[in-house]
């Protein structure tokens, strides 16, 4: 079933026009890198204010206040290129198992990023960041920094993408 | 291509670290994965200050000074995104030193975007402090912004133009 709309998407005439076209499958690949540049890049930030290692003199409900509407819309930009990008060899990417992992590692980082948006607020109130406020942010630096290992890994390890 | 030039690249690309990179299973990602979190660290510090300059998201919070807070995290990304980027340049040095995608991004785009962005971090307390940005400092934050993506887009064009 899976593998039957990975076929069908592969086949689909307007995915193998954008992945055929040098401009428009280089273009696909520069919206991924630098949309996930600021989706990583703005969720550190935020981690690092949490963790006390950023402007201690901002306040942390501000800053993730700013910067979570980027890192929304990265994350869609960055779904959207990388949905192209798969569509082009889906067949390939659905029998890859570094793959799933990176998916895995993907969703786990952005319910970590949900649940620091949900609680900063809360953690911004008490005199000094609990400790489970710390765990958070440095799971979820952990797991940006393993997306972007089990991204890399994809191609390295098994020649797709 | 300057003979001296790819001589430097057949020399660099057989140092013992380049040569124990290229010949490892994983030493090659990781190295990759490097590059890449640096530069998330760096793009995402950068561009956090210049959609702010250009007002992006800036409702009820205009009191965040966000230029100084960034900068030490800032350069802390440039250090690992230039490691992890000369690593990966120097096992393959005599090949990039022909591809005209990396000359430009290296020689033309990198130094340009460098130099505005050093203007930019001078500039960007005080022009975070005035209750309206001035058109000069949006202009400047919409350049850097601009010039960062054609480095990526120069680096993705690498293996295209290659």
């Amino acid at each position: 079933m899976l593998l039957h709309i990975c076929r069908w998407l592969q086949d689909n005439s307007l995915i193998s026009v954008i992945n055929g076209t040098a401009w428009t499958a280089a273009a696909a690949e520069i919206v991924h890198y630098f949309s996930m540049f600021v989706l990583v890049g703005s969720m550190v930030i935020v981690d690092l204010r949490v963790l006390g290692l950023v402007g201690r003199r901002q306040d942390a409900t501000q800053l993730a206040a700013r910067l979570f509407p980027w890192i929304w819309v990265s994350l869609a930009l960055n779904f959207l290129s990388g949905f192209l990008m798969f569509a082009g060899s889906a067949t390939a990417y659905y029998r890859n198992d570094i793959f799933y992992d990176k998916m895995g590692v993907v969703l786990l980082a952005i319910a970590a990023n949900l649940v620091v948006q949900q609680k900063v607020r809360a953690w911004d109130r008490l005199p000094a960041m609990p400790a489970w406020a710390k765990f958070m942010a440095v799971l979820s630096i952990g797991l940006w920094v393993g997306a972007i290992i089990a991204g890399v890994e994809v191609p390295a390890l098994t020649g797709v993408g | 291509m300057d003979g001296s030039m790819v001589m430097f690249g057949h020399w660099l690309q057989n140092r013992p670290f380049a040569l124990a990179i290229a010949g490892s299973d994983w030493a090659y990602p990781l190295v990759q994965a490097t590059h890449f979190t640096g530069l998330s660290i760096w793009i995402g510090t950068i561009v956090a200050v210049d959609l702010s300059l250009l007002g992006v998201g800036k409702k009820s919070s205009a009191s965040l000074q966000l230029s100084d807070a960034l900068f030490i995290w800032n350069w802390i990304g440039f250090g690992i995104a230039v490691t992890g980027g000369f690593l990966l340049f120097s096992i393959s040095a005599e090949t990039y030193l022909t591809n005209i995608a990396f000359l430009t991004k290296v020689g033309l785009l990198i130094p340009l975007g460098l130099v505005l962005h050093v203007v930019i971090q001078r500039k960007a307390p005080t022009w975070e402090k005035s209750s309206e940005t001035p058109s000069l400092a949006k202009a400047a934050g919409f350049t850097e912004l601009l010039l960062w993506l054609c480095v990526a887009t120069a680096a993705v064009l690498i293996p295209y133009v290659g």
